[in-house]
């Protein structure tokens, strides 16, 4: 190990890799534990979910909001030749995803019990946990890799052996279509280490291939990008690739549908970010229009299928298309503006829809049936419901005041400085939302019950606290957004400026929206020296 | 006539007899010698025995022969390999590495043979003394550096192959299988000699090495004998590897031959017949490449798909793995493609974690094929892990490190081989082959959705099926493949390092 | 290529030989057939199923005995001719191939290769060989056994 790189692990707690490794060894314990206590599985998978969602608000408390780089880096050496290390880093973007992915997962896990083999749901969630947390915070392309990938296993047991009627199906479907997309990452990625290192010593280090721009002709940089992108299309999912979906949402078990949604799309979008816009910026700005058109139709295509659903499950399921369609629009937008409520949208989508989800599930639980028409008038027999839905819907079309207008807003804004009409098209897409979003409430919640949905029982107070931060989170941050960008905002112009410096692309002069933390002289020089 | 002969008699010259370095050949001499005393104490001794001494006797030997191996190992590695029997046999990193990992599959099959015998009432020292004479062909064709030698070790290993493919008297399906592998082993032997003839006649050596240096320096002026050759040659090898066109055989053999046998034929006898494709083309043949890299090249691709598509439409289990194991042979055809020192590196990490990997996926296959070997359908695996929970996750761990899921060995291993092709140049290659595990893993899925797709209503009224059975050696086996699997999986470090001290250096370009 | 010239020609030799005499006995032999010359037996007899052929493997295991014995006297006669001149490397040579034969030889003899009559050594414990079996009983129980159901009318 370099002096460096021995510098930069040496004397600190290694809270990253024990962000990672203490789900993934509560799954273990929970796998453990005696099959005559079921009990105690929930007991011992929920500890440690919460314990491991402490551990990233302790990531979130120490994080220095003005840096805009790589912080808390560990790193340990794996194999020496490719040079594989484990590294782990988490800056701005990754920060709120390992956040969201800590609270949301307690939540899941105690908003949505499984009906049966309680230990191995668990102990399957748990190790979903680490291979999500594991692919926020590497900083080494083939350690992303493992983690992008590992996720598939316990999904595809999660919707399998806890799903709905078409389960089999459906988990089918889902693995081979990611494994499709991941066919192509993993020879892109040994492609890139392998032609970046040029003859000499191969590495999959992130920073270390990202800083040296220019190695690469662009012709290949293009190819290598397309091999990515289909990985990451398939799982945000982008228009055509996103036949998967539906199904598994709907199918999979309540609590898995909110990973799903929550979580596991954003390592997608999340990963176009990082392994898209960071590493091949020339060809991002490349097929940056080509990708904010996929959004566009992403975000029409999902609303007016949403629009159409009979299945309230496969709407919210629809619904996702568009909102990461959104994302998509605003990463590929390449500005600040854009870039930051793509990240803002990311972690709006994973409270609101995941919310919605368990909401979902928990009418579900009562009605043994998502069909739309056989619900009616529900806010009589279940008036609390009834509003922490609105709340949470209104969230999703993106009302002012609510999390989801702060993020559609600055995303809208920055497509708008680079493709005008792009963004024109997508406003449409604001409007599609209320429309599918409130005439499903109306059909479901309004009017007078009939004798089936009469006496529905109404949230339990278990159920009232697992809402309760989610509707806390909605709510704090469409009033006060500024502590959530502050700490996105240094490294999204630290990734902006990074683009500018490797291409011939500008970032137009925008209006001044808000007064931006000062961080860029160090990052600029920064981006130099690594040309 | 007579005169001449008291004429030579009377005259006693002293002839050269050939110094050996028999050390180098300890690994060889002892499983050879140990399977002859096995065989002789196993006949004087009763067929039956409570204590499975045979087994025992069989992983002493084999340990035995590890042993030879290890200093060897070790003195090749700082001192360069030795070259035996005027050349004949050449003990290198490659021949020491891949033997070793011929000996690990003997010692799995052996300690699922043992089970196996028990149940099918079949009880006799002859399938380890055949296992041990087959690993003994397979370690002389991993050393041979002269392709007489190598052709003497293929038909050493096929022969007792043949053999145990048929041990199963009782079963028609396992006779089936014998008659099926030996007429077409036969016919690929023929083959492959046919091309060593030609190999000699466009060169005029068999020995490798010669070989290797009449090709450095001479330019042929009609290289159609040597072309003739290459292809002759890799039919030879690609029968025995089962790679596509060449694999017909591969499934209807795998369904019949009993599945401890399997467990050899898809792990030892693939590595010593790819010990053999290595060391005759990407050594031998180095300056050739260009020539013979495109055939390979269009055999992988073959051999991939093949092994990947015509598996999803099967529903035995033991023919979607004989499928599947010749996908992986296609993965190490993209190793061997690549023709250089990350390639043969990635082919021998790929052997030796595969081994592992087949070894007990055909474990689980065993216990699971009950009595009479077989329930093999897919509907025999339903509810596995409410029954069996271990012997389901273990099945698990082999199914998904075959699909290259992280943290297993299999991922690594197809991790290795990609970089090889890419660093060959071959994108599309590596990217056929990454496609070709999607669609592979839709089988193992099948397999897994069957063993942990949970009890429908209907299934739960099915009539009781006694407990399986599950040796204390088959465990064994099945414990140290797991182990080996995700252990390889999780610190890969040792066997990247000992795959890569273990390949010879290959010959420039001309 | 000139040296494989008198290969080409044995090759073309030998093709056109056997097509000249398979021509030649086509053309010159007398043919009058008759039903009863077509049939298996000419004793006037017309089988109803081919005749069982059975008579014991032993008689197989004697003949491969024999020639593997006949295999180590060919190799014993060179060495007596030269075996001074090898001096001990030779005597190990051969010495070892003795060996190997005899082992295979005890191995025989171990497994009853050599015990003739009826079986009494096999009869033990053997549950193939019994007295209670006969042709159609053996026949079936290696049908049966190891077979899926439903394929039971070919072996039958």
């Amino acid at each position: 190990m370099s002096p460096v790189l021995a510098a930069e692990t040496a004397g600190s707690f290694p809270l990253l890799t024990a962000v990672v490794v203490l789900p993934a060894i509560g799954a273990l314990v929970t796998a453990l534990v005696s099959k005559r206590r079921p009990e105690l599985a929930k007991q011992c998978a929920v500890l440690f979910a919460v314990a491991t969602g402490a551990l990233t608000i302790a990531v979130l408390a120490g994080f220095d909001t003005h840096a805009a780089g790589f912080q808390m880096i560990d790193h340990v050496r794996w194999v020496q030749d490719p040079q594989i290390s484990w590294t782990m880093g988490v800056d701005g973007i990754s920060l709120w995803m390992v956040v969201l992915t800590g609270i949301l997962f307690p939540i899941a896990m105690l908003g949505a019990p499984p009906h049966h083999d309680e230990k191995p749901f668990y102990a399957w969630l748990l190790l979903l946990e680490a291979g999500c947390l594991g692919a926020f915070l590497a900083l080494d392309l083939f350690v992303f890799f493992l983690m992008f990938e590992i996720v598939l296993v316990p999904m595809y047991f999660l919707i399998s052996g806890w799903g709905y009627e078409g389960r089999r199906y459906a988990a089918m479907k889902f693995f081979l279509y990611t494994m499709f997309g991941s066919a192509f990452m993993l020879v892109g990625t040994v492609a890139l280490a392998y032609l970046h290192a040029k003859g000499g010593p191969v590495t999959f280090d992130l920073r270390t291939i990202a800083e040296h721009q220019g190695v690469l002709s662009p012709q290949t940089g293009r190819w290598l990008f397309l091999s990515f992108a289909i990985a990451f299309g398939v799982k945000v999912p982008l228009v055509p690739l996103h036949t998967w979906l539906p199904d598994a949402h709907t199918q999979a078990p309540t609590g898995g549908s909110v990973i799903l949604a929550g979580v596991m799309l954003k390592l997608g979008t999340y990963g176009f970010l990082r392994f898209g816009l960071y590493v091949f910026p020339e060809a991002s700005v490349y097929f940056a229009p080509a990708m904010i058109t996929l959004g566009v139709a992403g975000i029409i295509y999902g609303a007016i299928c949403a629009t159409m659903q009979q299945d309230l499950k496969r709407l919210v399921a629809y619904s996702s298309v568009a909102h990461l369609g959104f994302i998509i629009l605003g990463t590929f937008s390449l500005t600040t503006q854009g870039i930051d409520g793509g990240v803002l949208q990311m972690i709006n989508h994973g409270v609101s829809t995941g919310a919605l989800f368990l909401l979902v599930g928990m009418i579900y639980e009562r009605r043994h049936t998502r069909e739309i028409a056989k619900l009616k008038g529900l806010q009589r027999s279940a008036p609390v419901m009834a509003g922490v839905f609105t709340l949470v819907m209104l969230s999703s079309i993106g009302l002012p005041g609510l999390n989801g207008f702060v993020g559609e807003y600055l995303t809208l804004l920055g497509a708008f400085l680079t493709h005008r009409w792009w963004a024109v098209v997508a406003v449409t897409g604001v409007i599609l939302a209320s429309l599918y979003l409130l005439w499903a409430y109306q059909r479901v919640f309004h009017g007078t019950p009939d004798e089936a949905n009469a006496d529905m029982p109404d949230l339990r107070w278990t159920e009232r606290l697992v809402m309760a931060p989610l509707i806390v989170i909605i709510v704090f941050m469409g009033v006060y957004p500024k502590p959530v960008l502050d700490r996105i905002e240094p490294s999204v112009k630290k990734l902006v400026q990074h683009i500018e410096t490797n291409t011939h692309y500008r970032e137009p002069k925008a209006p001044k929206v808000r007064p931006a933390p000062a961080a860029g002289g160090q990052t600029a020089s920064q981006g130099k020296a690594g040309k | 006539m007579t005169s001449l002969l008291f004429a030579q008699l009377g005259t006693p010259h002293r002839i050269q007899t050939p110094s050996v370095a028999w050390s180098g050949l300890l690994p060889v001499l002892v499983l050879l010698g140990g399977a002859v005393v096995l065989m002789v104490v196993g006949a004087l001794l009763p067929r039956r025995s409570r204590h499975s001494w045979h087994l025992w006797l069989t992983l002493l030997i084999a340990a035995g022969s590890i042993g030879c191996a290890v200093p060897l190992w070790f003195r090749v590695r700082d001192h360069g390999p030795l070259s035996i029997l005027r050349d004949a046999v050449r003990v290198d990193g490659l021949a020491l590495f891949l033997g070793i990992v011929i000996v690990v599959g003997v010692m799995l099959a052996a300690l699922l043979t043992d089970g196996y015998l028990r149940r099918e009432e079949l009880e006799g020292p002859e399938p380890y003394v055949l296992l041990m004479l087959s690993a003994t062909g397979g370690l002389l064709m991993a050393s041979a550096n002269d392709l007489i030698v190598m052709f003497l070790g293929l038909e050493i290993l096929s022969l007792a192959v043949y053999v145990l493919a048929g041990l199963h008297v009782r079963r028609l399906r396992s006779g089936e299988a014998a008659m099926k592998y030996f007429v077409l082993g036969g016919f690929s032997s023929a083959f492959f000699l046919y091309g060593i003839a030609l190999a000699y006649g466009a060169t005029g050596s068999t020995n490798l090495t010669d070989i290797q240096r009449f090709l450095a320096t001479n330019t042929l002026t009609n290289n159609g004998l040597l072309l003739a050759s290459f292809a002759l040659l890799l039919v030879g090898f690609g029968f025995k590897v089962a790679a596509a066109p060449f694999h017909s055989w591969a499934p209807d053999v795998y369904e019949g031959s009993p599945s401890p046998v399997v467990s050899f034929m898809a792990s030892a006898v693939k590595a010593a017949a790819f010990a053999g494709l290595i060391r005759v083309f990407v050594y031998a043949f180095a300056l050739d490449r260009h020539d013979w890299q495109p055939i390979v090249y269009v055999v992988a691709v073959l051999t991939l798909l093949v092994g990947s598509v015509l598996a999803v439409v099967q529903t035995n289990v033991k023919r979607m793995l004989a499928y599947s194991s010749i996908n992986h042979a296609g993965f190490v055809l993209v190793g061997v493609q690549a023709a250089s020192d990350r390639g043969v590196r990635s082919a021998l990490f790929y052997l030796a974690t595969y081994t592992f990997m087949v070894a007990g996926s055909f474990g689980v296959v065993t216990i699971v094929g009950r009595r009479g070997d077989n329930r093999h359908q897919l509907d025999d695996y339903k509810g596995l892990a409410r029954t069996e929970p271990l012997l389901a996750f273990a099945f698990l761990v082999f199914l998904l490190a075959q699909a290259g899921v992280p943290f297993t060995s299999g991922l690594w291993a197809k991790f290795y081989v990609i970089g090889a092709a890419v660093e060959a140049r071959s994108f599309w290659l590596a990217l056929v082959a990454m496609l070709s595990t999607v669609i592979s893993a839709f089988l193992y899925l099948r397999i897994v959705l069957a063993m942990y797709g949970g009890a429908d209503e209907a299934d739960e009224a099915a009539p009781a099926v006694p407990r399986l059975r599950i040796p204390f050696a088959a465990r064994i086996a099945l414990v140290v493949s797991v182990v080996a699997t995700i252990g390889f999986g999780l610190v890969p470090g040792p066997l990247t390092h000992a795959s890569k001290t273990a390949v010879p250096k290959i010959a420039a370009g001309k | 290529m000139g040296q494989y010239l008198p290969v080409v020609a044995m090759l073309v030799l030998a093709v056109v030989f056997a097509i000249l005499s398979f021509a030649a006995s086509k053309l010159l032999a007398p043919r009058r057939p008759s039903a009863a010359k077509s049939s298996p037996y000419e004793c006037g007899i017309v089988p109803s199923q081919e005749p069982p052929e059975r008579f014991p493997v032993r008689f197989y295991l004697v003949a491969m005995i024999f020639i593997v014995f006949d295999i180590e006297i060919i190799f014993m006669y060179p060495y007596a001719v030269i075996y001074r001149d090898l001096g001990a490397f030779g005597l190990v040579e051969v010495l070892t191939f003795a060996i190997a034969v005899f082992a295979s030889f005890v191995y025989l003899i171990a497994n009853g290769a050599l015990d003739w009559g009826p079986a009494k050594r096999l009869g033990r414990r053997d549950p193939q060989m019994s007295a209670t079996r006969t042709t159609t009983s053996t026949v079936r129980r290696v049908g049966l056994e190891g077979r899926p159901a439903g394929d039971e009318e070919v072996a039958a």
